[in-house]
């Protein structure tokens, strides 16, 4: 469960997160819309333990986040999130393969179970000819699933999404949608922050945020 | 002041601990005053920052200054050649009146600084940081304990003065000696070396039986009576002269600086021994190998200084 209690960020003198309570129950899919500036990437800086709030916190999983030394922080967030971007924040000289594995590298896995992982995400996700191919060769929908690989990488409870389709044309923003629609079943839970109107009448998904001006609206989709 | 290349690069390292350590210990009040790390509030989430930043500083001052104590008394060794009648480091501190007085409370500042390194190793490892206070406590003593070594260390290269002429470790450290330490010369042979071994075994016990105060307790006897017992006994094996008992000469490369590993075998020993034992008595769940390594440590310089009695033994035939 993750809750956010009367959460402010500020940046100088601009209030990014105006006293934001919010609730995320374990295996939901929320998403979070509103305008640019309104908030939502800066709440979801704030649920990932990126930055540390003003003011207020965030408890996942009864774990209060916020007051988290940055060493056990980074722990937490690789051991339960996953992180999807809008820009794919891939590193272009890599390949998919290297990609992938790249947030489990602190841990030191063993490197036989790790190839076997990441060849099951690439068959989920239809990319396993793309193995060795190094990223900045694919295309944009390719190079998603890449980043969405990544994101499932470290099997997270929590998967955060960023603007996830906007680079994506509508076919294959749909086709991403099927595969958030994968991991709901597979009881993540999926926060997606978005303001591509194919993600508000979604059946799969628990509860739409609206945000403005650094505060919430919410609602039961 | 006799400005050597050492001396300024120690002056310098002062100045910059005391500038940094003025504003670690502004900010460290703040923190023992207001840190509450159930509060939500900006004026905590400040006070988290800047811990951080505050105890990245005292680490790093700490750090440094452990190994500039070495470098500190290869200095006071290195400027024997320029005072007049100073054949080794010992020569160079006692020209000073608070020269062995700050020698010793160098010493004492290393243990507390190193232990704050090791306290805020600890700290870091929890989540819930529960020796934030209790550090940031220490450190505001340390502070003051920090500054008084500075300006004495600063005074003491001020007040080195080439033209006078000062005794030399042979008449300093003998029965004859006019300092305090006469008193412990007096000591015979049978008794240091049984103090000696008896703290050893001392101290073995304390490691099975793991009660934290009598090992605490037996680490710094035995850290006392080891110098003691090198300073009187043991040293006059590594020098092969029954009447030679200076603490600094076997620093030097006739001895093959031999003392450095003496003395720093002696301080990992005796420091894990010591700062594990209070931080088993502040966490007792901890888990280390601070009590492995001081053990082993102190052994090992048990072994050595016993090997050159051992060794001279079996070349001469004789005891000194």
């Amino acid at each position: 469960m993750i809750k956010c209690i009367n959460l402010t960020k500020k940046f100088k003198n601009i209030t990014a997160l105006d006293n934001v309570n919010f609730t995320c129950n374990k295996g939901e899919v929320v998403v979070l819309k509103g305008s640019s500036g309104s908030g939502k990437s800066t709440l979801l800086s704030q649920i990932a333990a990126l930055a540390k709030p003003t003011f207020g916190e965030v408890i996942i999983d009864g774990k209060r986040v916020s007051k988290m030394p940055d060493n056990f922080v980074a722990v937490f967030r690789r051991e339960n999130m996953g992180f999807i971007f809008q820009r794919y924040n891939l590193i272009p000289n890599l390949n998919v393969f290297e990609n992938i594995i790249t947030p489990l590298i602190p841990a030191n896995p063993d490197e036989k179970e790790l190839e076997k992982k990441v060849d099951t995400l690439l068959d989920m996700l239809n990319i396993s000819k793309k193995k060795n191919i190094i990223v900045k060769n694919l295309s944009g929908g390719e190079q998603q699933r890449v980043a969405i690989a990544r994101a499932l990488i470290n099997d997270p409870k929590i998967i955060i999404a960023d603007e996830p389709t906007a680079n994506l044309d509508s076919k294959l923003s749909k086709e991403f949608i099927s595969i958030l629609k994968k991991l709901k079943d597979g009881d993540k839970t999926i926060i997606v922050a978005t303001h591509d109107p194919l993600f508000f009448d979604l059946d799969f998904v628990d509860k739409t945020v609206e945000m403005k001006d650094g505060k919430i609206n919410e609602s039961n989709s | 002041m006799n400005l050597t290349p050492e001396i300024i690069s120690i002056l310098v390292l002062d100045a910059i601990f005391l500038l940094f350590s003025i504003y670690a210990f502004t900010i460290s009040l703040q923190i023992v005053r207001k840190w509450d790390l159930n509060s939500t509030t900006l004026y905590q989430y400040n006070l988290e920052k800047k811990s951080i930043l505050v105890a990245t500083i005292i680490k790093y001052i700490f750090m440094l200054k452990i190994p500039l104590f070495i470098f500190f008394v290869f200095t006071s060794d290195k400027i024997s050649n320029v005072i007049t009648g100073a054949m080794c480091a010992a020569g160079v501190v006692n020209s000073v009146s608070f020269g062995l007085p700050l020698f010793v409370f160098k010493i004492i500042n290393l243990f507390i600084f190193g232990f704050w390194l090791v306290l805020h190793k600890v700290d870091m490892q929890d989540e819930k940081l529960p020796f934030v206070k209790l550090k940031f406590t220490i450190f505001l003593v340390a502070f003051f304990l920090l500054i008084t070594e500075i300006y004495y260390e600063v005074s003491f290269f001020n007040a080195l003065d080439v033209d006078k002429i000062v005794s030399c470790c042979g008449t300093l450290f003998s029965v004859s000696s006019s300092s305090g330490l006469s008193i412990i010369f007096n000591l015979p042979n049978s008794v240091v070396i049984s103090l000696f071994y008896g703290s050893l075994i001392v101290l073995i016990v304390g490691y099975v039986i793991k009660n934290h105060i009598f090992f605490l307790i037996s680490n710094f006897f035995f850290f006392i009576i080891s110098i003691i017992s090198l300073i009187l006994f043991f040293g006059t094996y590594i020098y092969e002269l029954p009447t030679h008992h200076c603490p600094f000469c076997f620093l030097q490369k006739d001895y093959y600086y031999v003392g450095y590993f003496l003395y720093i075998t002696l301080f990992i020993g005796t420091f894990s021994g010591m700062s594990g034992a209070v931080i088993k008595l502040l966490k007792p769940t901890y888990k280390d190998n601070f009590y492995k390594i001081s053990l082993i440590f102190n052994l090992l310089y048990s072994f050595s200084v016993s090997a050159y009695v051992v060794v001279y033994y079996l070349k001469n035939g004789v005891w000194l």
